[in-house]
């Protein structure tokens, strides 16, 4: 799912060629993002587009040859010229008299050519690792694989792919060196994926023709140096200088020569808008506000001594299991730090459990983009393959950090406590220098495993994840001032991060304080139980199911299995009783009726129902299968298929409990769900007890650092 | 020991009145720190000098009455204008052109006063916690100022000692008391101990006559509303001497930007050196850029 969605999208046509833009309306300056096609499209400024368009009008297009654009053919349709009229077409179709230009590679060469031919179009530039023609260092190996260009090589390869037959015949060959050439920093498997597959939607003949065309109407070097001496505009040029596409060279001299602002990132290469975005973003954003004058308006600073203890809170959104214990810490936190004013940056469902409970939530939080949604969108039946669900998530984990860091920079916030608030850790090891107060991690697995359906590749990838995450925690100790592992060690999966990487345990327990686990509320006591099935009306005589899916969208697919199961079960238990809860974001009335059968929305404090129900199904999600543990009720729990925190992690935990019946969703038809609530309604249950002090535990954690 | 010593130290003569200024570092532009109201000298400044001279070329000068200048009692060279033209003398004998100049408190009255006489010289205008009458003062200070040539009474509290009487009666004591109204926040005996020990310097005749200058002859908010070039205010909401309210009009009438600062005092150049001074720099640059 996308981070944000346009305004507009339309087509205007040029030269018989239909050019595909996109408009983010807002008030202030518009931003023209320029991608260097045909190899890729405006995708390309994926990671930029949810956070400039929150601050300024942005223009985006796919160039001819790509996206959603056409696709011309012959070396005359891709010269400069063409690439330049498309893009003064894209201005005009959008009412834009005057844009800011952010150019990548060699799309820079068309904005400069707009700055000085059309100089009323432009009024800033922002060249991102700028490919430019005569400045600074020619890499040896453009040189060298140009020669070669036409001919037909024998088993080439490394740089001789750039090749015409090649580009022509295999250009997957081509462009998957390319970019793995390009993405020099470890860790890039997303990058170089995305990178690779908007690639692939142009042609071979397309990219060669356009190779060729850049060589049709070169200007003379003098001619190209008085046209850079000509431009009148605010230059910033952003160059990593691992670049091996354009040399960083190129974009120290574009400045210079333009009396530009220079952003050299080290140790980065040519996609630093995808590999920095945090980075370029504030850049670019510095850049546009500064040239504006506008940067300061008016603006309050509190003397330390004068701030209240403020602490922010970041909730995952992914489930309503973390909101859960979330409220539990924090009415604990309050008994130890009663001043301690808490703003909760958080989204649907989140946000729904703490306006019930009357919390202060940051205005900033309508903004983010949704990641419950995005994994409702991955999900497919009762199939959620939640690590590449993860990995896909990546430009809204990057939007929503970028939110995050301006609500933490306004917010003089003195604690920050991440459940799982994965965009905040991973990118604050990135950009360490952007971490401001006391920083807690909390969670509930350690680890991304492989599930076996994804072989070998996938074992790379997990492995990949991990060991970055690892290499983050040793490089820079100092951003999590306190990670906290919801459970106890015995609780880990007794596997390893992957090949040559330490075991999952003994680095979680070297790097982890460890609460206990945290259900959020006390189990009833034997009479208890009697008086809230009263309250919710279980008489004592029939035998409640109660069926949930938890708070995503996932899970319809398991409903309508009970569903159909539930006539069969009920001719053989006459007393059976079957409440189905369908949660906020599937509609009760879509789901198959039945006179006897029983089913709701949304229902508040679902845990009394869970805790005192004859039985519960379940997917295999920790929060709701550790209640029921908590509470001793039998339950079945059909983990969701090529999820491997439900499927390794939690069961894992589930069974060092003794707790619960694993359910294979696919091996199961109704016939046998029926028999399987015959023997497990009412059961007896022994479990391991959960212990009750975790909220208060993890609570203590957290209040020494504020 | 002083962090930063000046590179040039030296005396300007205007009109019979010699006024002591000092030079540090020789970088781009050149940022005037003006004097204020003259009870204290430019030591005043000496949180911002060793920051800003790093990078720019900082002149300080004493207005007359205090520090190394002469302790003048005729009322006119107290006056806004008079100030303006010393402090164009400073720069003409330092050679400076241009210059961004910032103010405190009664200083930033000076500042806009050389920014309307003389546009030429001023790139652009800092005013921290400017006593400008642009609004009322508290109703406490504002009764002072009219007892204030009244006889003081035997044991004056609080504002009553502002009082050309008790000054002549007990100088230090009111100054010990003016300067914890000026540092409102808590762990402030530093900063009052310096200002007091620079008041010392002074004396009540000096006070006198600066308290008898003339007001300009244009309204404040016309002058303020006058300021052409970029301007900054910085102001802190708990300031006792001129209220914040003031410090968001000047903002207005100069079209300038605000910082508020949340529960500082009156100088908080001396007591938020940081804050103060990172928001210099950063208008300093913004002015200069292309």
């Amino acid at each position: 799912m996308r981070a944000t969605t346009p305004t507009l999208a339309e087509i205007v046509v040029r030269d018989d060629v239909e050019i595909s833009y996109e408009v983010y309306e807002n008030a202030g300056p518009t931003l023209l993002l320029i991608p260097p096609s045909p190899i890729t499209h405006s995708r390309i400024f994926k990671a930029q587009i949810p956070f400039l368009s929150r601050h300024y009008r942005v223009v985006t297009f796919d160039g001819r040859g790509n996206g959603q654009s056409g696709r011309p053919a012959g070396r005359d349709r891709h010269t400069r010229a063409q690439n330049v009229a498309d893009i003064l077409a894209v201005l005009d179709a959008t009412s834009t008299d005057t844009a800011i230009l952010v150019a990548h590679c060699h799309a820079n060469w068309w904005a400069l050519d707009i700055a000085s031919n059309h100089p009323e179009r432009a009024h800033g530039l922002v060249a991102i690792e700028p490919g430019v023609p005569y400045m600074g260092t020619r890499l040896q190996h453009w040189i060298e694989s140009g020669k070669t260009w036409n001919e037909a090589l024998q088993a080439p390869s490394g740089w001789q792919l750039y090749n015409r037959r090649v580009i022509v015949n295999d250009l997957h060959a081509w462009v998957s060196f390319f970019f793995d050439a390009q993405l020099v920093e470890k860790h890039s498997t997303k990058q170089f994926e995305d990178a690779v597959e908007w690639a692939l939607e142009t042609t071979g003949e397309i990219l060669a023709d356009a190779e060729e065309a850049q060589e049709l109407d070169p200007p003379a070097k003098h001619e190209f140096y008085d046209q850079v001496d000509s431009l009148d505009l605010p230059v910033l040029v952003i160059h990593g200088d691992h670049d091996v596409c354009q040399h960083v060279d190129k974009g120290i001299e574009l400045a210079a020569a333009t009396d530009g602002d220079l952003v050299i990132i080290e140790g980065g290469g040519h996609l630093s808008l995808a590999r920095d975005a945090v980075k370029v973003n504030r850049a670019i954003k510095r850049f546009v506000d500064t040239k504006r004058g506008t940067r300061m308006n008016a603006e309050t600073w509190t003397r330390g001594p004068s701030r209240p203890k403020r602490a922010l809170y970041l909730s995952s959104p992914i489930g309503l299991g973390h909101v859960r214990r979330d409220l539990a810490i924090v009415e604990e936190l309050r008994k130890i730090e009663p001043d301690l004013q808490i703003d909760w940056l958080a989204q649907d469902p989140v946000t729904r459990v703490l306006e019930t409970a009357g919390l202060t939530i940051h205005p900033a939080s309508e903004w983010l983009a949704s990641e419950s949604g995005h994994i409702t969108s991955e999900a497919s039946g009762h199939d959620l393959h939640c690590f590449q669900a993860l990995r896909r998530m990546d430009e809204i984990l990057l939007a929503n950090f970028m939110i995050f860091q301006e609500v933490v920079e306004e917010g003089n916030y003195d604690l920050i406590v991440g459940d799982e608030a994965w965009d905040v850790d991973h990118f604050w090891h990135e950009n360490p220098e952007l971490k401001q107060g006391s920083h807690v991690w909390m969670t509930d697995f350690v680890g991304y495993l492989p599930m076996p359906e994804g072989g070998e590749h996938e074992a790379y990838l997990t492995a990949d994840y991990n060991a970055e995450m690892i290499e983050h925690i040793a490089r820079f100790p100092r951003i999590r001032d306190r990670a906290i592992f919801v459970g106890n060690p015995d609780d880990i999966y007794p596997a390893t991060f992957g090949p040559d990487l330490p075991k999952i345990k003994d680095w979680t327990e070297n790097h982890f304080d460890f609460s206990g686990y945290i259900t959020g509320f006390t189990p009833p006591t034997p009479d208890e139980i009697g008086s809230i099935r009263d309250e919710l009306g279980f008489s004592p005589d029939e035998k409640v199911c109660i069926v949930t899916v938890g708070g995503s969208g996932v899970g319809r697919d398991l409903l309508e299995k009970v569903i159909a199961s539930f006539p069969l079960a009920k001719a053989q238990i006459p007393e059976l009783r079957m409440i189905a809860v369908a949660g906020p974001r599937i509609d009760p009335g879509s789901l198959p009726k039945h006179p006897e059968l029983e089913v709701h929305g949304y229902v508040d404090r679902l845990y009394r129902h869970l805790s005192v129900c004859d039985l519960a199904i379940v997917q295999g999600g920790l929060t709701t299968t550790m209640e029921l543990t908590a509470a001793s009720r039998p339950f079945l729990y059909f983990p969701l298929k090529n999820h491997f925190e439900q499927n390794y992690h939690v069961r894992y935990r589930l069974d060092q409990y003794g707790a619960g019946t694993a359910m294979d969703y696919s091996a199961t038809g109704p016939e046998d769900l029926a028999a399987a609530i015959t023997v497990e309604l009412g059961r007896d249950v022994n479990y391991r007890p959960v212990e009750t002090d975790g909220a208060h535990r993890a609570a203590r954690m957290i209040a020494e650092l504020v | 020991m002083r962090a930063r010593y000046p590179d040039i130290a030296g005396h300007v003569d205007r009109e019979g009145v010699s006024l002591g200024y000092e030079v540090f570092g020789d970088g781009e532009p050149t940022v005037l720190l003006l004097p204020t109201w003259t009870i204290i000298h430019s030591r005043f400044w000496k949180m911002q000098i060793p920051y800003l001279a790093r990078r720019f070329r900082v002149i300080t000068y004493d207005g007359p009455g205090n520090g190394r200048s002469d302790r003048v009692t005729d009322p006119e060279r107290y006056s806004a204008d008079s100030h303006a033209l010393d402090a164009e003398a400073v720069l003409r004998a330092c050679g400076v052109e241009r210059a961004v100049v910032v103010g405190l408190s009664l200083g930033a009255a000076y500042g806009v006063r050389l920014a309307t006489l003389r546009p030429g010289l001023v790139s652009g205008l800092v005013m921290i916690g400017p006593s400008i009458p642009l609004t009322a003062a508290s109703p406490e200070r504002e009764r002072t100022f009219q007892t204030f040539l009244e006889p003081a009474p035997p044991s004056p509290i609080g504002w009553q000692k502002y009082n050309l009487d008790y000054w002549r009666t007990d100088y230090r004591d009111f100054a010990e008391f003016f300067f914890s109204q000026c540092f409102p926040e808590a762990r402030s005996t530093k900063p009052i101990e310096d200002s007091v020990g620079w008041a010392t310097e002074t004396g009540p005749d000096v006070l006198e006559a600066e308290s008898l200058s003339p007001p300009p002859e244009d309204p404040w908010d016309e002058l303020v509303s006058q300021v052409a070039c970029p301007s900054l205010v910085i102001h802190g909401t708990r300031d006792r001497i001129s209220p914040h309210r003031r410090g968001v009009r000047a903002a207005r009438l100069s079209g300038g930007t605000l910082l508020t600062l949340e529960g500082s005092g009156h100088i908080p150049n001396v007591r938020d050196p940081v804050k103060v001074n990172l928001a210099l720099r950063d208008f300093v640059e913004r002015v200069m850029a292309p």
